[in-house]
């Protein structure tokens, strides 16, 4: 089929689509899972320490090594690691690991609550071998804390597989000359990983589970939000294709996208093992074409050549316009090949399908050809680079293209922004577990936990209860300022002005530019409470959070004097001034300015402190100045 | 039902199917599920049915025998190590039925666990005892002092002791009396175990290794310099002190910075003092030991009834407080003890400096009471040396006032 076609267009039903999600989310409690440290994150910069590490793969517990691991390891990499003063040993891999955080272990049973899936008898804590340095121990501490639940979409029920309680792996910083420089202050914070049944069927149910998952998460109160603190993995395959894990999805819409490029991926895959089938295609061993391109005007194939370089080919017999093929939107067969190339450290990849171009001149493609014993149905690939990553980039490309002939591989493929895939790495095996012996097994007591009420119910609660517009209420109810609001109004302030400030007024203020990160809790219980007090007028409130996001330091109350913006206007006061003054006409008149001092009193205790007294005062000076001249 | 066993299990909530564990207690089945997951089901509500019997391999491999030699193939230009293994996390993997970790690898192990050993030297394998270091004894160190005279006089151009950490430094301390031979012994183990990814075992050996090829002739403790992978410090055996539970670098020259270091990645060793350089003397063996020693730590109202148990011992280290002391109202009983004979050494807690009963009162009483002082000996360093001296020196008082085997500074130098 063609890629290019209306995705909408496939039939999911009749490719047999079938979806599984895994869904991560980081748990929002005060320490992390196994150490005291808090689960902040911080800002490279603010690292006070440095150290550098490498890994070295170990047999797992029953003596096998996964597949996945072998692969990471055959670049031997140097870590490096923040450390911050928020975090301690444990991440650093220098003390062993305290006992499961009860807080996250709590959470994580309301979430198998709100899940309906059943509590493990005993929790075995698991070390999933990761040896790509994101953890400093080489291990991911995992755990199987429930099983057996459902969800339910409007396309019907999602069955939940399983619910783990893990630690979040570190950060990754950046890319450095021996490695990948990675922070420990996310290393360890909580994570739990829901894994989903594949019952579902189409990309829109996929969105539709994805995002009634992250609704009950969210329902507990206690995840983190923001970018990075949910990602989506999704499983895909259609009848006649493979599981291929999606890794790293961004968004609920992605999760649409990816799961509907994937079938599209698998079907054109699919398409094409039957014709290379037909056409009996094999692929041929990999031969050095270094003579075909002695004199050759392409840029990176001559560079790499006067560099010592290699070009190295294989022939795909039967392959011709098939790699150059769409499989999925602007991503053709070609490139599948390119990212087992990359994988392996070379910059990429030439074909036949798309030759003559980059420099590489027709009679070049003779030429190639001719070497290879390439015929008219048959395609060339060609590598350049150094001979060590020519050769072991090239024979990947021969590796993948047997598989081409085959169908669609497994594997774990990574996300794409505009939501196609790119190959990752081998499906990661059963193998890489083994017991966490530094942490003993734990027996969770799920019957002291209540099952959270869930978002939507607490929407309509508050549209009911506490009279609250249905939008209001859901925009309220689904925000991160949510227990914020739920305090204020049991401390007695309005419930739609609650809301209205946290939700609207502080959208509007961020649209104004006005720093309203900077504004704290407490800044926000107390201007609400002096407006719900009468102290200071609706309208003065926007006024008032506008200068304590500016002066972040202020109080609520002072905020409020400085600006004066309390109960008494100017006028109000000045207006006040005046009758003290025109009481005291006589005493003016005689003593002029020395007359202050007893009138600024008088003044004071009329208005009863609810004026600023430097204003007061300056009025009350302006008011003597008046009548005395 | 055993180990390893395919079963299905029923319980209330629903049922596993999956690979029976060891680790399986009187409560608790433990399931090894399709997805690699433990976990642990309730035996009360639980009904087992087993699928196949032995449908996987669950047990580690066997212990070595005692005493059994290994070694690999040889090469002509690389000098030859002796790798001898005592136990300890370097060559440990995870025991199931305790869920700790237990030593049971031997040398060749060893080398299949860190292949970069590989090409820096022909190695030979001895098993001295497959121990945790916390379960050493003094007869352990006896036998590890023979198997080194024996691997040294068999041609072995140096030696790496493979140790767990708790009491490496004791061990040390007794190879640097017992020994005296031309080659390099260096001491190594692993803070972070062997079973993960992470451990420090494979730079530690790599180190250790590099350490007994180089040119000298010291006994060496060679562990993590600090938290990077990029080299290992060398100490003293006499003079290191483990000072951290569980860092890498929980090992720590006292009183002087390390003697040396080993960068990781170029296997370059250097020294920061003077050293005892390689010779080729004949190696000697002294392992004879009085193991009837106490070490005795004062601390602020210990009475005297804790010394009177120490009665009748052949030798007693006091870790005294500050320059040497301990309470004024001890004294006599201290006194009493060397007059039955006991040798009554004095060390300092502060590990630091050296003790001078000379300045106060109390320690001029304990002199007067025939206390011998161990200068800025470590008490854990005087403790192996009481033993060795009871038995090996003609005066024993004396020799413990005497630097031995470099673990009494004739000079507080810190900075060196
Ligand atoms: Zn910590």
């Amino acid at each position: 089929m063609n890629a290019d076609a209306d995705a909408d267009a496939l039939d999911y039903d009749a490719l047999g689509l079938v979806a599984g999600l895994e869904i991560h989310q980081q748990l929002d409690t005060a320490t992390k899972l196994f150490c005291a440290c808090p689960t902040d994150r911080r800002d490279p910069e603010e690292a006070t320490t440095q150290f550098t590490r490498y890994l070295h793969p170990t047999r797992s517990e029953l003596g096998e090594i996964d597949d996945a691991a072998v692969e990471e390891s055959r670049v031997n990499r140097e870590f490096e690691y923040l450390a911050y003063d928020t975090t301690c040993l444990v991440e650093a891999d220098e003390e062993p690991p305290g006992r499961l955080d009860e807080e996250a272990l709590e959470v994580g049973m309301e979430i198998a609550a709100l899940l309906d899936a059943a509590v493990v008898d005993q929790l075995h804590l698991m070390r999933k071998i990761v040896v790509d340095g994101s953890n400093t121990t080489g291990f991911q501490r995992s755990a199987l804390l429930a099983r057996d639940g459902e969800i339910e979409t409007e396309y019907g029920t999602v069955g939940v597989e399983d619910l783990m309680l893990e630690e979040e792996s570190a950060a990754r910083i950046e890319e450095t000359e021996a490695g990948v420089c990675y922070g420990l202050d996310r290393l360890g914070v909580p994570l739990v990983e829901i894994g989903t049944r594949p019952d579902i069927s189409s990309p829109a149910e996929a969105r539709a589970a994805a995002a009634r998952i992250g609704m009950l998460l969210r329902s507990t109160g206690t995840v983190k939000r923001g970018l990075g603190t949910i990602r989506q993995d999704v499983n895909v395959s259609i009848a006649e294709g493979a599981r291929v894990e999606v890794k790293g999805v961004q968004d609920l819409e992605g999760i649409e996208q990816i799961v509907r490029n994937e079938a599209l991926r698998q079907d054109a895959l699919v398409d094409i093992a039957e014709t290379l089938r037909e056409r009996n295609a094999g692929v041929s061993d990999p031969v050095d074409v270094n003579d075909v391109f002695a004199e050759t005007d392409s840029g990176v194939i001559g560079r790499t050549l006067a560099t010592g370089g290699e070009v190295l080919a294989v022939r795909l017999g039967g392959f011709h316009g098939l790699v150059g093929q769409e499989v999925q939107p602007d991503r053709r067969l070609g490139t599948e090949f390119a990212d087992h190339a990359k994988r392996h450290g070379a910059g990429g990849i030439f074909h036949t399908d798309e030759l003559p171009a980059y420099g590489v001149t027709e009679a070049e493609v003779v030429a190639l050809c001719e070497a290879v014993d390439a015929g008219e149905r048959d395609a060339v690939v060609l590598v350049a680079d150094d001979p060590k990553t020519a050769k072991q980039a090239i024979e990947a490309v021969a590796t993948r293209a047997e598989t081409a002939i085959e169908g669609v591989p497994e594997e774990t493929r990574g996300a794409n922004d505009d939501g196609t895939t790119r190959y990752l790495r081998p499906l990661p095996g059963a193998a890489r577990m083994y017991p966490e012996t530094d942490v003993p097994p734990v027996a969770p007591d799920p019957s002291e936990v209540a099952t959270p009420e869930l978002l939507t119910d607490r929407a309509d609660r508050y549209a009911d209860e506490l009279g609250l517009d249905t939008g209001l209420a859901e925009q309220v109810a689904f925000s991160p300022r949510m227990p914020l609001f739920e305090s204020v109004v049991e401390n007695g302030v309005d419930p739609t002005l609650a809301a209205s400030t946290l939700e609207s007024t502080l959208t509007e203020l961020r649209r104004d530019d006005v720093a309203v990160g900077a504004l704290t809790d407490t800044h926000l219980v107390e201007s609400l409470e002096l407006v719900d007090d009468g102290e200071v007028p609706r309208e003065g409130l926007d006024d008032l959070l506008r200068m304590l996001a500016a002066d972040p330091d202020l109080t609520a109350a002072a905020a409020v004097e400085a600006a004066n913006l309390g109960g008494v206007t100017g006028e109000e006061v000045r207006k006040e001034v005046r009758t003290v003054v025109e009481r005291n006409e006589a005493q003016v008149r005689e003593e002029g300015m020395d007359a202050f001092s007893a009138l600024m009193g008088e003044c004071m205790g009329v208005l009863r402190g609810n004026a600023d007294g430097d204003t007061v005062s300056q009025i009350l000076r302006e008011e003597i100045g008046r009548l005395s001249d | 039902m055993n180990p390893g066993d395919r079963v299905r299990v029923d319980h209330p909530d629903g049922h596993e199917e999956g690979t029976l564990m060891p680790s399986t207690t009187a409560d608790h089945l433990v399931v090894k599920l399709a997805g690699g997951y433990n976990v642990g089901v309730a035996r009360a509500d639980a009904d087992v049915e087993v699928v196949e019997r032995a449908a996987r391999e669950v047990d580690a491999t066997e212990a070595p025998e005692e005493g059994a030699a290994t070694s690999v193939e040889f090469d002509d230009d690389l000098p030859t190590v002796t790798l001898v293994s005592t136990g300890g996390t370097i060559a440990s993997t995870v025991d199931y039925r305790t869920g700790a970790v237990t030593a049971r690898f031997d040398a060749e192990d060893v080398l299949r666990a860190v292949p970069e050993l590989a090409g820096r030297a022909n190695y030979r394998g001895r098993v001295v005892a497959n121990i945790l270091s916390e379960n050493m004894k003094p007869a352990v160190w006896q036998t590890l002092a023979e198997t080194v005279y024996e691997e040294v006089a068999g041609g072995a151009d140096g030696i790496v002791v493979m140790h767990g950490t708790d009491t490496m430094a004791h061990s040390a301390t007794a190879m640097s009396l017992m020994l005296d031979v031309p080659v390099p012994i260096v001491f190594t183990g692993s803070q972070r175990s062997a079973d993960r990814p992470s451990s420090d075992n494979v730079m530690n050996a790599v180190c250790a290794v590099e350490a007994a090829t180089a040119d000298h002739a010291e006994t060496l403790v060679c562990m993590h310099a600090g938290l990077s992978d990029d080299s290992c410090a060398l100490h003293r055996g006499t003079r290191v002190r483990k000072n951290h539970t569980s860092r890498r670098d929980a090992f720590e020259t006292v009183g002087a910075r390390p003697l040396g270091s080993v960068n990781y990645e170029t296997g370059a060793v250097t020294f920061r003092r003077d050293h005892t350089p390689r010779g080729d003397d004949d190696p000697a063996v002294h392992p004879a030991l009085e193991t009837d020693v106490a070490l005795f730590k004062f601390a602020p109202g210990t009475g005297v009834e804790a010394l009177n148990r120490l009665a009748g011992h052949a030798g007693v280290v006091i870790e005294g407080t500050g320059l040497g002391h301990v309470s004024t109202e001890l004294i006599p009983r201290v006194e009493e003890l060397v007059e039955s004979g006991t040798v009554v050494a004095m060390t300092s807690q502060c590990l630091e400096g050296r003790v001078c009963d000379r300045v106060y009162d109390t320690g001029r009483d304990l002199l007067d009471a025939g206390v011998v002082e161990a200068g800025d000996t470590l008490p854990s360093a005087a403790y192996v040396k009481l033993m060795w001296v009871l038995a090996n020196a003609d005066d024993p008082r004396t020799a413990m006032q005497r630097d031995l085997a470099n673990e009494l500074q004739a000079r507080s130098v810190p900075w060196t």
